[in-house]
């Protein structure tokens, strides 16, 4: 056997939503399991159970092996030497104690109050809150033995409205990071100010005209960059989509976007500073390395677990990554992210002549052929340089290698999300982050 | 390739579980009453599942594995709160009771909160683990008959990710109102997702799959072979070049995406915001006579019993385009004074048509046939626009080459209005049959 590992994982979740100042959801829930994966002669065996009862991980690490074994019926597989060191060591917790209920169901109370008496004419509110923990405890039979975590939370309030023709139009303001409920700010005192702009934002798409269809020149906010690493070049470098055949396959070393793009996968610090996702050891206890998918315009690195880096012939990088106790590993991005540059938003906006601002997003999909696309949910038109008219709800999309080589500005202040999830037969907890950018691409529409 | 070694085929997923789940309802059940709440509801429940994986167009993987979970929603004072957890011993059901207690004391009155009451049950639906359709070997079969078919008649595909599977679940609900569900619901599964590739050069991934009481023959009541073999024919794609008002043919895949909008608007979110479309148009043509949805909950899969413990009655939710009901919960119902009728969460019938799909593309001027549509959600009005994937160009009633980066955009609303032709064939993936849908009026770009 020449790759075990067994993981006992526990994942704690809240999920709350006021509609209207009604409580619909107020969930909390624990899920803990003990699984355990085997390589036997090329193939994997894996099996998963409820953590707690009496032998359970030997039932289950016994269930492993023989499923693998039993594999052997598809006949011969080749059977790689997994690369790798087994890493050793704790990851430490975040943050203080968590908010009680009580807490929360006030804070959100009192932010449903203030946006109906602040803003009138509103027509709904929604404020949602989640958070999960997740708490690994990780052994390889290489050695490895490891305790991991991964903690965020994420705040939502959602503004209902009317358009001028009385049909709903709505916005979301979120705040998110690591840890829990009781580690992020979303106070009422601190997220007052940033409602204030999104109802100005309302009001602007009250009177939205519909984006033109067809290539434009667009400004991306920073707060849309990070999706765009994430979605148009990050799932095309996990080492699983290369093997299936995505066009990065044989992209490696040659220039595929403008030199003033820099993307990379980092597994737990930027900067100086711990990212909202950080990965010291994968969940087949592969100490966690920064993988740079695009160096300055060139495509360099490619995300791997252990049998992709094997595969390839590459090392390891730390991105096999299991969402629940009973899902095993795969390439997973971690926190992705195009590095900033030297210009400002404002700076960007006034170099285009004719063209959109795009600053919210909604969600995105991304393909092996490196085509992309996200749901544009604030957006304005740029004539002359200056920030026009509101557009309605569009999407973006375009070929990520033609996005990235019309790239023409890069700004420099860089902002990080982590709400949401990354959804690839498993969901994923993720972050993303990037700088404003400016390009050309493809806008939905008449 | 043969099948498993039988050696070991024999102790898949044979967990030792004593987890009796009706005792462990009605004994959460009791608890709850006993720490001071007056209407609860509790589903314990039992998965086990078996599953074979492939990976780059080769068998990887099989999995076997069990979960317990004990879920309960409970009111006290109006006040409600719900919790899950997998540790179903003593001590786990005391501190999911606890849990329950400090989450609902802290939570706004709200006299919409209730449970359901005098809902009884009891259902023993698709393959159980001593049948045979759950033996591993069947789905090894399973798997070999779709590699060998791929590599037959579709050699450029490659299937990144596919799996057979059988799963099996135990679940017993009750409720302080005196419904007592107890079912035992199996299904197998069969699924691909991938991509054609020659050369450097590839196709979109797309994905099918779909759930029965056995697989033979699933891959291709699933569209999993025609999925494969239109993969292969979108390897060389084109942009569309110009921009044009004209005809989509969406295939089912996105056909789900415009009945996914249309029930999401049925129900609570939308009719208690008061941002649904349609509160007020039961009764009413909202879609294309063309249009008629009705439900399946005895499919592959599927339980008649709405995620709030009602049975559901068969219903028809489009009659002909005419809207006959929300599909509120209780609490939604209870909320905005409409009318409770439950609903389950699958299986659903969309009929076909009289018309042959080649006959529906052949009357088409201009426009697209459909595999996908990759998109952000539609704005509460309905407005959309997307990428469309896995497509081909239509011109004068001829399909031609594959397309790449071309957008569309429209009302799904309007869309589900404009509906002027429904295909006679359709894909059945087990919790859904949907057809083919021609609509006119879309914008490309």
């Amino acid at each position: 056997m020449s790759h075990f590992e067994t993981r006992q994982h526990e994942l704690r979740k809240t999920r709350l939503q006021m509609v209207d100042g009604n409580l619909t959801a107020n969930l909390r829930s624990v899920q803990a399991g003990v699984s355990a994966r085997a390589y036997v002669d090329g193939y994997w065996g894996f099996a998963a159970a409820p953590a707690g009862g009496a032998g359970v991980a030997a039932q289950v690490q016994r269930q492993a092996a023989d499923n693998a074994r039993a594999m052997a019926g598809f006949g011969p597989r080749r059977a790689y030497a997994l690369p790798g060191a087994h890493a050793a060591g704790e990851q430490a917790s975040h943050g203080g104690p968590l908010l009680s209920a009580a807490e929360c169901s006030e804070r959100m109370a009192a932010l449903h109050a203030h946006c109906m008496k602040t803003y009138p004419g509103l027509r709904s509110t929604r404020v949602m809150l989640t958070d999960e923990s997740h708490l690994k405890q990780l052994q390889t039979a290489g050695g490895g033995r490891s305790l991991s975590r991964i903690q965020r939370a994420a705040a939502y309030v959602v503004l209902v409205g009317e358009d001028e023709h009385g049909a709903p139009i709505e916005l979301t303001e979120i705040v998110s990071g690591p840890g829990s409920l009781a580690d992020i700010d979303w106070s009422l005192a601190a997220l007052a100010p940033k409602l204030d702009v999104l109802h100005g934002h309302l009001q602007a798409k009250r009177h939205a005209v519909p984006a033109r269809g067809g290539e434009h020149t667009v400004v991306l906010a920073a707060d849309l960059a990070g999706m765009l690493a994430h979605e148009a070049m990050g799932h095309p470098c996990e080492a699983d989509a290369v093997l299936a055949g995505a066009v990065t396959a044989g992209l490696r070393d040659q220039r595929v976007a403008s030199e003033l793009i820099t993307m990379a996968d980092l597994a737990h610090h930027f900067d100086g500073r711990e990212l909202m996702c950080p990965v010291y050891v994968d969940d087949e206890g592969t100490p966690a390395d920064d993988v740079t998918m695009i160096e300055r315009g060139v495509l360099r690195q490619f995300m791997h677990s252990r049998e992709t880096a094997a595969r390839l012939g590459l090392p390891a990088s730390g991105n096999a990554r299991a969402y629940g106790p009973d899902d095993e590993p795969l390439v997973r991005m971690r926190n992705t992210a195009i590095l900033p540059g030297s210009s400002t938003q404002d700076e960007l906006v006034a170099g285009v002549d004719d063209g959109y601002l795009l600053l919210d997003t909604s969600n995105g999909q991304a393909d092996s052929t490196t085509e992309f696309m996200f749901g544009i949910s604030l957006g304005y038109e740029i004539k002359g340089g200056k920030i026009g008219r509101a557009i309605r709800d569009t999407t973006l999309s375009g070929s990520a290698l033609k996005v990235l080589q019309s790239v023409d500005g890069v700004g420099r202040e860089m902002k990080w999300s982590c709400n949401g999830y990354c959804g690839k037969s498993q969901p994923m907890v993720v972050s993303v982050g990037g700088p404003a950018l400016r390009a050309r691409a493809h806008l939905g529409g008449e | 390739m043969s099948d498993l070694q039988d050696s070991t085929v024999a102790d898949a997923v044979d967990y030792a579980s004593d987890y009796a789940v009706e005792q462990a309802a009605e004994q959460a059940l009791q608890a709850l009453r006993r720490r001071g709440f007056q209407h609860a509801q509790v589903t314990a429940s039992e998965s086990r599942r078996r599953e074979l994986n492939v990976a780059h167009n080769e068998p990887s993987l099989l999995r076997s594995s069990l979960s317990h979970k004990l879920a309960a929603t409970a009111i006290v004072d109006g006040r409600r709160a719900s919790a899950e957890g997998s540790d179903v011993s003593a001590d786990g059901l005391a501190a999911l009771v606890d849990q329950l207690w400090d989450s609902a004391r802290s939570s706004p009155q709200d006299e919409a909160n209730a449970v359901s009451a005098g809902q009884r049950l009891q259902l023993v639906q698709g393959p159980q683990a001593d049948d045979a359709q759950a033996d591993p070997r069947a789905l090894a079969e399973a798997l070999r008959e779709l590699l060998a078919w791929r590599s037959a008649h579709a050699p450029a595909m490659m299937i990144e990710e596919g799996q057979a599977a059988h799963a099996l679940v135990r679940s017993a609900t009750r409720t302080s109102g005196g419904s007592a569900i107890d079912c035992s619901l199996g299904c197998c599964g069969l699924s691909v997702f991938g991509l054609a590739r020659e050369g450097g050069r590839t196709s979109s991934f797309n994905y099918a799959g779909g759930s029965a009481h056995a697989l033979a023959g699933a891959a291709e009541a699933f569209g999993i072979l025609r999925l494969m073999a239109e993969l292969t024919r979108q390897i060389d794609t084109r942009p569309l070049g110009e921009r044009f008002v004209g005809d989509v043919v969406l295939g089912p895949g996105a056909v789900d995406d415009l009945l996914g909008w249309l029930m999401e608007q049925l129900g609570d979110g939308p009719l208690i915001d008061g941002s649904s479309l349609y509160r007020e148009r039961v009764g009413q043509v909202i879609a294309s006579p063309l249009l008629t949805l009705r439900s399946r909950y005895d499919g592959p899969g599927c339980l008649p019993v709405s995620a709030d413990a009602f049975i559901a009655p068969p219903a028809t939710l489009l009659d002909g385009g005419r809207l006959t009901q929300l599909t509120p919960s209780l609490y939604g119902s209870r909320k905005t004074g409409v009318a409770h009728r439950p609903v389950a969460g699958s299986g659903w019938v969309l009929q076909p048509g009289a018309t042959p799909l080649a006959a529906i593309v052949a009357a088409v001027p201009r426009g697209a046939l459909v595999g996908r549509l990759s998109m952000g959600d539609p704005a509460p009005n309905g407005d959309f626009s997307g990428v469309i994937k896995n497509s081909f160009v239509i011109r004068d009633g001829e399909v031609g080459p594959a397309l790449a980066e071309t957008m569309i955009s429209g009302n799904v609303a309007q869309m589900l209005l404009d509906v002027a032709a429904v295909s006679a064939e359709s894909i059945d993936r087990g919790s859904e049959r949907l057809p083919w849908l021609r609509i006119g009026g879309l914008h490309f770009s």
